[in-house]
């Protein structure tokens, strides 16, 4: 049996060595907000926040996990409140089908975790490994740019 | 992905004993887990060194620097000692991947990492690298393959941009093996051509890790790239060239061979003190000198003599 | 009440909601995770489905042995071969759901469900397939030779007799232009690659079929797998929320649904089938590759005398339903001509079915008609958007009817050019010849047409409305991604006066009502937004009767103003006091858009600039600007027209710059049939795009003047980009993409005069 921490909750799973995070965060966990898209790392999509740092979960196995804090997209909002980068998704349009966009967000929340007055190059990079096949890049770049004007101006 | 058992083991210097051919060690895991995924590799048994007391730490040593080997690539891109003292490295971890696997994936694990050919990593392909026969890429799509040595049995390309910045570098790796043996060995001969009694590019037994990565103080060195879009792709191309303390000059491509290649007619071209003008030049028509490309892959030459010169430059 | 009754809105007209940039509706769910995919279904008792493949291009399936995988663990049920198809076919060629013959390598042979998606995979490496292989060929120039392997017994493995259209005397013409540029171009197999693969749940109960699809078509869904299966549409519900992406792949159904649905009815349990990225990027698929053989004649002012188009495309080893490749219509229609021949034929390869994507046919096409076009302007040394304007026509040549909006073409150019700065572009000196010349920069222009962006009857829709203030909008048709849900809700509170967050929409199930189109061609808003727009209208001329009754006066003498009916001399009544007054009865408006007016040709035509650098040391194409001007009619949500854009032009450097599907031609194999290999843009392949629609009401469409936007945006990009490459350069490229293999390649060629130009 095997405790993993996700969004500040534990959840005791009994799962086989070979089981990959994303996989039991989404079938086990009924986490389904993280996507399974590629299952080779390249894609973006799954990406958690582990221990405060943006990973591809699919190239995780859930037994690395223990002791390790989990955050999925679910554990973002404090209720209907948005964090800044998902309120930016929202005011830019920066999604169209949704699939890659809590992948995106995840690793802008990464990038903000490592530096909270990153700017809008620092949070377009934290999305270099994030494709998004509707195209919708400029939108997102325009949403990091709004987090920054966020961040910046509430680090004063 | 066949089954496997998951094992941890907080000492590191008693890991070496515990490895076999089906009891590997598990770092970052960003190429170990897609080639199981793919069943390319089917061990019994994880050791994750992650649990272990390895190394971590990025040290200041006498003329250079010592990082453990589960410094991820991250901590290289973002220490600003390294990013000043070995650029070649920073630019190289920099350039690779994407900030999620450069989250994850170490340094040690970097250089050990298997070729990306597509037909290493093809299931249904079973070509000599993977065990099988025959090498499909020599007559087939091979414009991402190798330019240099290619009349060995594979023509893969080794995947990795910090090994040719750490070839160019001077680095060495410190190895434990199984018998609790210490060894010092340049990242120049831990990465060789494989052959038909060992099919891997490197030359670690089966019980052998990585403990440490020692890199030599390089101010003026660089790591260009170049790749097929703007970010996330495999090096089509790389050039590594570093000015070492005493003044050799050391040039390094990526993407060309089944190692990091050493651009001996180049650095020959140099030929003297002073990088001018000219000796550029001549560096970087001799960057080719040797090579042996395949069918589609003859731009290579003319990119490799690009970043040859801009490297170089860059350097001066 | 039918669209065609109600006024249209004339420009000037002061709208409240349309035209407005409203949100997406679901991206707050999109962005919490809250926001549920087919490949998200969690039901109770579900099994998983693995499919296995067959691994050689072309092979008789002699015999499977399914012993060893039943025995795995967690094994459920295993259908494979012909037997395990129970009579389904699939295809335009009607084969077996898994075939006594596989012509692809990815072809399905068989499947397992099993309690986990492991087990099921575990169960098909345990399957053993014996199989004869067949010689296989692959590439439409080699399926075409006479020694070729037949793949379904027909003629130069063409899929039907070719398409010939022709007007004139082309051969004449073409002989007597003084100016001719003859090209033979080439674009590559391009893969969708939606992120969210195809897949669905299916849960076969006693009497009835539930499909939880990821689909662009939830009734062409339910009616051919009822077709498919044996059953009553009415015992076949499709239901679709969200879907991670379509881009044509998913306007037909795949074998995932049957797989699934075949699978649930032997274990009477709910199955997800998903096809992994492999699966994605082989089986699920393709644009296919073109060879295209142009010659064009004009003369000396650039008119174009004649079009002489060869087409060949490939259709894969099967034909799918769903839009074709049109990949004569630039040809035929974006430039007024007199003699134009155009013949298309699709060739079969042992390679996966293509499948419509994102404006199929003119993408490709108007890559070698716009590239020519480019030539000819500099070959007679009048600037490109100029000679596009001599070339204009305002009518359908094809049909000899008007188009809806003919002037659109110039309005698009004088737009695109000044937005652009075209004519301040800075001129380049004619480069040297092969690099290292270092970075050059480049413009490029081109124009576009497309056949869709029409409505694509019919369209039906309710609008309610609630004592609560409220209404629901409720129509069968599905959102892909593209903001149908938000566009729809704006129409219905425009004509019902109401706050667009008092509109709500159900959508993407069809239980909910009739028939809903496919979102493919463009046609979703077109097709629905004049429906739901009559819908909303007859619930209010509804409401407006009720308030007259009420308030005993005639209902002309009523209006409605915003949540009050005002009668000229007797008072006024909320909405609400209305409907309380008529209870139990409601009001529920019906709308319906079931024709489209023939006398016009209505199409969406458009326009981008490209501004690229290109290192001519290392190869490298960077885009660094493009404008985008289409024309989609009236503009609902000026937020979602410029996402469509910007995804539209996105998509279009990528097939420009990267994405091309490799096949190694001696095993048959794709070798980059991952997201590894196979390089769709990253964000910072990405320059900044100005997206601006003409926004002028095309009432010829529709009465609300709507066109589509989905695909057009896509059309002139990569024609742009080449064109800007070959000003920054020099160089005329005639295969796509521009990769730094092709581009150092030809600036080598370039520096060594002596060896042969290129076709």
């Amino acid at each position: 049996m095997l405790t993993l921490t996700v969004n500040g909750q534990p959840h005791p799973v009994a799962v086989e060595p070979r089981r990959i995070l994303l996989d039991v965060l989404r079938r086990d966990l009924g986490l389904t907000g993280t996507k399974e898209v590629c299952e080779m790392g390249n894609c973006g999509a799954c990406t958690v926040l582990l221990d405060d740092e943006a990973v591809y979960s699919c190239l995780v196995l859930a037994v690395e996990c223990e002791a390790q804090e989990i955050e999925t997209v679910e554990g973002l909002a404090r209720g209907q409140e948005l964090t800044a980068v998902q309120e930016a998704f929202v005011a830019c349009d920066a999604l169209q089908c949704g699939f890659c966009t809590p992948g995106q967000i995840l690793s802008m929340e990464g990038a903000l975790r490592r530096r909270p007055d990153a700017d809008e190059a620092a949070l377009t990079e934290a999305v270099t490994g994030n494709l998004c096949r509707c195209g919708a890049y400029r939108n997102i770049v325009a949403a990091a740019g709004r987090v920054a004007a966020t961040s910046s101006g509430g680090a004063g | 992905m066949t089954p496997f058992d998951y094992q941890r083991i907080p000492e590191a210097a008693a890991v070496p004993a515990q490895l076999t051919p089906t009891v590997r060690p598990l770092a970052g895991g960003t190429d170990l887990l897609t080639r199981l995924k793919a069943c390319l590799d089917r061990p019994d048994a994880l050791v994750d060194l992650k649990a272990s007391d390895l190394g971590r730490a990025i040290d200041r040593v006498d003329g250079g620097w010592r990082l453990g080997a589960l410094v991820t690539l991250s901590r290289i891109q973002h220490h600003p000692g390294l990013r000043a003292d070995v650029p070649a490295l920073a630019e190289a971890v920099s350039q690779a991947a994407t900030p999620q696997l450069r989250n994850r994936a170490t340094i040690a694990g970097n250089l050990l990492q298997r070729p990306r050919c597509w037909y290493f990593r093809n299931e249904r392909v079973q070509c000599w690298l993977a065990g099988g026969e025959g090498c499909p890429a020599r007559s087939g799509r091979n414009e991402h393959h190798a330019v240099f040595d290619t009349d060995g049995p594979c023509v893969a390309t080794h995947p990795s941009d910090p090994a040719a910045a750490l070839v160019a570098l001077g680095a060495t790796v410190t190895v434990l093996d199984g018998g609790g043996g210490e060894r010092e060995l340049a990242v120049a001969d831990l990465l060789v051509p494989p052959t038909d009694e060992r099919r891997v590019e490197h030359v670690l037994a089966a019980d052998d890790v990585i403990t440490a990565v020692t890199v030599p103080s390089a101010p003026r060195s660089t790591y260009l790239k170049a790749m097929d879009r703007a970010v996330w792709a495999f090096a089509l191309v790389g050039v590594a060239a570093a000015v070492s303390a005493d003044g050799e000059v050391r040039l390094v491509a990526s993407g060309v061979a089944n190692t990091p290649w050493r651009l001996a007619g180049a650095e020959a071209a140099l030929a003297g003190p002073g990088l001018t003008p000219e000796a550029i030049d001549r560096a970087a028509a001799a960057a080719t000198d040797g090579a042996a490309p395949l069918a589609e892959n003859g731009y290579k030459l003319p990119l490799l003599r690009t970043l040859t010169h801009r490297a170089l430059t860059a350097v001066a | 009440m039918d669209e065609s009754d109600l006024p249209t809105w004339p420009p000037g007209t002061d709208l409240e909601t349309v035209g407005t940039g409203v949100p997406r509706r679901e991206a707050p769910a999109k962005v919490t995770g809250g926001a549920v995919y087919s490949s998200d279904l969690r039901l109770p008792g579900q099994l998983y489905a693995a499919i296995a493949r067959s691994p050689h291009p072309h092979a008789r399936v002699r015999s499977i042995d399914t012993e060893r995988a039943r025995r795995q663990p967690g094994v459920v049920s295993v259908i494979a071969g012909e037997e395990g198809g129970e009579g389904v076919t699939w295809y335009e060629e009607s084969v077996p759901l898994f075939g006594p013959v596989a012509r692809f390598a990815g072809d399905e042979v068989a499947a397992v469900a099993a309690t986990s998606l492991e087990a099921a995979r575990d169960a098909v490496r345990a399957l053993n397939v014996d199989y004869e292989v067949l010689a296989h060929v692959v590439g439409i120039d080699e399926a075409q030779r006479p020694e070729a392997p037949s793949i379904h017994g027909t003629p130069g493995n063409r899929t039907t007799d070719p398409k010939v259209e022709e007007r004139g005397d082309v051969a004449a013409a073409l002989a007597a232009a003084p100016i001719r540029i003859e090209h033979t171009y080439r674009t590559p197999t391009a893969v969708h690659n939606a992120l969210e693969t195809h897949g669905a749940v299916a849960w076969w109960q006693p009497d009835r079929l539930t499909i939880w699809a990821s689909t662009q078509g939830v009734t062409q869904v339910a009616q051919m797998t009822a077709e498919a299966l044996g059953l009553d549409q009415s015992q076949v519900r499709v239901i679709t929320e969200h879907v991670g992406g379509g881009f044509g792949a998913k306007q037909v159904p795949w074998k995932d649904v049957a797989i699934a649905a075949l699978l649930s009815r032997r274990t009477g349990r709910p199955v997800q089938c998903a096809y992994d990225r492999h699966g994605e990027n082989v089986a699920a698929g393709k644009r296919g590759a073109t060879r295209q053989r142009v010659r064009i004649g004009a003369d000396t002012d650039g008119r174009l005398l004649a079009i002489d188009a060869e087409l060949v495309g490939d259709s894969g080893a099967y034909q799918t339903a769903g839009e074709a490749a049109a990949l004569w219509g630039p040809y035929q229609g974006l430039y007024r001509c007199d003699n134009v021949r155009t013949s298309v034929t699709y060739v079969y390869t042992n390679t996966g079915p293509a499948v419509a994507f994102r404006a199929p046919g003119y993408v490709e096409a108007a890559f070698a008609l716009e590239s020519a076009m480019d030539e000819l302007a500099h070959r007679l040394g009048v600037d490109p958007i100029e000679l596009r304007r001599r070339n204009h026509t305002g009518v359908d040549q094809q049909q000899a009817k008007p188009w809806s909006s003919p002037d659109s073409l110039p309005l698009i150019y004088d737009r695109i050019s000044a937005l652009a700065g075209w004519d301040a572009r800075p001129r380049n000196a004619p480069p040297a010849p092969g690099g290292d010349g270092g970075v050059r920069r480049g413009w490029g222009f081109a124009a576009s047409d497309w056949l869709a962006g029409k409505a694509n009857p019919p369209g039906y829709a309710s609008v309610e409305l609630r004592t609560d203030g409220s209404a629901e909008v409720v129509t069968t048709v599905q959102d892909i991604g593209t903001g149908t849900r938000t566009v729809l809700a704006q129409v219905a509170a425009e004509e019902l006066q109401l706050p667009v967050e008092e509109v709500r929409v159900t959508l993407g199930d069809t239980a909910a009502g009739p028939p809903s189109p496919t979102s493919s061609g463009s046609a979703t808003t077109p097709t629905m937004a004049p429906a739901v727009r009559a819908a909303a209208a007859d619930a209010r001329h509804q409401l407006v009767a009720a308030a007259a009754r009420q308030l005993d006066c005639a209902p002309g003498d009523v209006t409605l103003d915003h949540g009050k009916l005002v009668a000229a001399n007797s008072g006024s009544r909320t909405v609400a006091e209305v409907l309380e007054g008529l209870s139990p009865a409601a009001v529920h408006g019906w709308g319906e858009l079931v024709a489209v007016d023939d006398s016009v040709s209505v199409r969406t035509f458009g326009a981008a600039v490209a501004e690229v650098s290109v290192d001519t040391g290392t190869g490298e194409v960077r885009v660094t600007r493009m404008v985008s001007v289409p024309d989609c009619g009236r503009v609902l949500n000026p937020t979602l027209v410029a996402s469509q854009i910007i995804g539209g032009v996105t998509q279009g450097i990528g097939f420009a710059l990267t994405e091309s599907q490799l096949v190694d031609a001696e095993l048959g194999l794709p070798v980059n049939d991952s997201l590894e290999e196979y390089l769709v843009p990253t964000v910072l392949d990405i320059c900044p795009i100005e997206a601006v629609p003409l926004d002028r009401p095309d009432t010829g469409a529709n009465q609300l003047g709507v066109k589509g936007i989905g695909e057009p945006p896509m059309i002139p990009v990569a024609p742009a980009i080449a064109n800007a490459v070959f000003d920054a350069i020099g160089i005329r490229f005639h295969e796509l993409p521009l990769t730094r293999r092709r581009v150092l390649d030809a600036l080598a060629e370039a520096a060594s005069p002596d060896e042969s130009e290129p076709a």
